[in-house]
């Protein structure tokens, strides 16, 4: 049995549903903040994800940062080593969509080469009235650039948990390739 | 001189921030460099060796993979609630096999020795030995 721990920073323009999305992963589905409160620095939220088919379990901290440009740059300092990424846009602006790749520029800088698994969730899956960034063209882009991808809804407690639990797989899946590597050294 | 840092002569892990019970930190002190103990994520991470009586040391070896920084703390006390630095060092990136770096500690006495991991070139580092060449007193 193992616990790994996996630093989980949560990323993306402001009020596209960063802490929504975390808070909801969280509770379970049981906290949905109604009005909107930004988040100024970062905060910091603690779950357990248990891998399948097995007594492990990879412990996430989640690192729910600001998204707002004043903010976003003393945060990154907080971000330290990231272990895994949770890039968020709102599926009903186009310019949150836009701005990823920058996002992820940004992430880049702070891995230090280091291979770190990522997700782009499109949040507000149920405003579809509303929706700018067609699914597929989303999926494309996540896939050019590694990232998995997923649409959530929040505010309807709609697949929340599904980014989390593939940033925990994967992380698991690395650590195991990572045994054998050593392994082979010796 | 013997080596100090051997469970069998009476050296014990007292802490370590990571546990996978198939790579035990005890695997650091039975010898073996093909035996290891591998950090579950997140830095820093953290190893408290304690001898069985003081030490005095002349030099201390690592063997390990991917570690980054490394920071050596010591105490003469009997338990392990204050320590103080004797030694900082970044290691090389040493991509298909393992690193060795050596600290050279003269004529220092110890109890307790705690190895801090600050950083690391992937997200999992393993130490596979350490050794202390050193006089029990």
């Amino acid at each position: 049995m193992v616990k790994l721990r996996a630093r989980c920073i949560v990323v993306g323009d402001s009020a596209v549903g960063k802490s929504a999305l975390s808070q909801m992963f969280r509770s379970d589905g049981a906290h949905f903040q109604r009005n909107y409160s930004m988040t100024a620095g970062v905060e910091l939220l603690v779950k357990s994800v248990n891998i399948p088919d097995s007594s492990d379990s990879v412990e996430l901290f989640i690192f729910d940062s600001a998204g707002k440009e004043t903010f976003a740059e003393p945060c990154e300092k907080l971000w330290g080593q990231p272990s895994v990424l949770c890039l968020v846009f709102d599926l009903t602006s186009e310019a949150s969509f836009r701005n990823c790749g920058r996002w992820l520029e940004r992430v880049r800088t702070n891995s230090q080469g280091q291979q770190v698994p990522g997700v782009l969730v499109g949040n507000k899956s149920d405003l579809s009235s509303r929706r700018e960034v067609e699914k597929a063209v989303a999926q494309n882009w996540a896939q050019s650039q590694g990232l998995e991808y997923h649409e959530t809804s929040a505010k309807e407690t709609e697949n929340c948990e599904a980014p989390f639990v593939s940033l925990a797989q994967a992380f698991y899946s690395m650590y195991q390739d990572r045994i054998q590597v050593i392994h082979s050294l010796a | 001189m013997i080596d100090a840092a051997l469970s069998s002569s009476g050296t014990q892990i007292v802490l370590a921030s990571s546990s996978d019970e198939n790579y035990p930190p005890e695997n650091i002190l039975n010898g073996n460099t093909e035996t290891f103990w591998i950090s579950t994520g997140m830095f820093p991470q953290e190893v408290i060796v304690r001898f069985r009586s003081l030490v005095k040391i002349a030099l201390v070896t690592m063997h390990s993979y991917n570690v980054k920084t490394l920071k050596i703390e010591k105490n003469t006390l009997n338990d392990t609630l204050e320590f103080e630095p004797v030694a900082e060092k970044e290691f090389e990136c040493t991509e298909g096999h393992l690193q060795t770096n050596s600290f050279s500690l003269p004529g220092t006495g110890v109890t307790h020795l705690r190895f801090i991991i600050t950083a690391g070139y992937d997200h999992f580092v393993s130490v596979h030995r350490v050794t202390v060449d050193g006089a029990q007193e």
